[in-house]
């Protein structure tokens, strides 16, 4: 059996060389912020390690130089209905698993053989369908094909099929709804699959890129992350202002997640271990 | 019991918002677009009649959108500002042209005292 000393300092290396990786993983973080907050190039040679002459004027300019309150309000929209229709949409599909019925197991296997096929091979028909419903250039257009993502319906079902079958009987007997079942049943226990769901979905959303611009027509529908590209096409350097940009497209994104983080860790892991 | 009030869901959009309408509030109360200043010249003396001139921010270039003049004290007033940052400069046939004082401001049209004069670089 190990030594206290020796047990201490297996557990000291140990944190040291998590402190090393996350200090590696935040240096990019820390670089931007850096050069957000400066006039400061990001190529500089030699690189100031802390910022010189700090000031926050260029999340001012970014605010001012092109519409960013505009695409900030069609990105909150757009992930909104994104989040509002993975939610409901999912618990349905992952309640619908949870059940028994002919064919369920095909319906699985092709939900996960969809999940092979990336977006960018199915982004034709998905403009047809969208033009056809006559939603280009609409929030709905830009939300449509995040309303159901497949990994999330999979996080509903391992939520769903942890809570104790004999509870939905129980609420079945009490004369309960399929729908009422999962309202006041399944979700207020499934917390922790809605967070994931939200966190997922809306990062998903905010960062999304070539739907939107595939589909929008009004430079005042743009979303964020054509904002940025649009704004480096015209700033056409690397110096503040492009790095404050993205801190102001990050950072909702970010807070997002630390407000949920408890429950989406808890939402990934549930269903890992059985018993 | 936990009261739907007391989750961090509502506490920190409230505290956004509430940071937000304060924010505007201010901005409602200090965006007339006013920029007062002085001109002097190399000596630091009040320079009366020069011409001001502002230039407007653009992506990258700024573009002169106005003008005004100092008067007997050497003191001017722009009043219909717009921008969120701008450059100003003075200008008197005897002077010549002082150089360019970058204004930054924290919201366009902010209401703003200079406490930096515009410098002619020659003496009358």
């Amino acid at each position: 059996m190990a030594s206290k000393g020796t047990q201490a300092s297996w557990l000291g290396l140990r944190h040291l060389t998590l402190m090393v990786i996350a200090f590696l993983m935040l240096v990019p973080f820390y670089w931007v912020i850096k050069t957000a907050i400066t006039n400061e190039n990001i190529y500089a040679y030699p690189p100031n390690l802390l910022p010189q002459n700090p000031h926050l004027f260029n999340f001012v300019d970014v605010w001012y130089l092109i519409p960013f309150p505009r695409y900030l309000l069609n990105s909150i929209i757009v992930s909104a209905i994104a989040v509002a229709g993975n939610v409901v949409f999912n618990a349905m599909a992952g309640y619908a698993l949870t059940r028994q019925f002919a064919g369920r197991n095909v319906v699985l296997a092709l939900f996960l053989s969809c999940m092979l096929i990336p977006f960018q091979a199915t982004i034709i028909p998905a403009y047809l369908i969208t033009a056809k419903l006559g939603l280009l250039n609409t929030y709905f257009g830009l939300a449509l094909p995040m309303l159901s993502t497949i990994i999330c319906i999979f996080v509903f079902k391992a939520a769903f099929e942890a809570v104790p079958r004999s509870l939905i009987d129980a609420a079945r007997l009490d004369g309960l709804s399929e729908w009422r079942i999962i309202m006041r049943v399944l979700m207020p226990l499934s917390k922790p699959a809605v967070a994931t769901n939200v966190i997922l979905t809306f990062i998903w959303s905010w960062n999304n890129f070539l739907w939107p611009l595939l589909i929008t027509r009004d430079p005042l529908m743009q979303t964020l992350p054509l904002g940025l590209a649009r704004f480096l096409s015209y700033m056409e350097d690397t110096t503040g202002a492009l790095y404050a940009f993205a801190v102001m497209v990050l950072a909702p994104s970010i807070l997002v997640f630390l407000m949920a983080q408890k429950e989406f860790i808890r939402g990934l892991t549930s269903g890992a271990t059985k018993g | 019991m936990n009261h739907w009030w007391s989750s961090r869901w509502f506490i920190v959009p409230g505290l956004m918002l509430l940071v937000i309408v304060g924010w505007w509030l201010y901005v409602g109360q200090h965006d007339n677009g006013l920029i007062e200043g002085r001109v002097v010249d190399a000596a630091g003396q009040p320079v009366a009649g020069a011409t001001i001139r502002i230039f407007d921010r653009g992506f990258v270039t700024h573009q002169e959108r106005g003008q005004t003049e100092s008067d007997a004290q050497g003191r001017f007033r722009i009043t219909d500002n717009t921008s969120h940052s701008v450059q100003l400069e003075a200008e008197t046939a005897a002077l010549g042209r002082s150089e360019r004082l970058e204004v930054r401001l924290w919201f366009a049209a902010q209401d703003a005292r200079l406490e930096q004069p515009l410098r002619f670089k020659t003496k009358p």
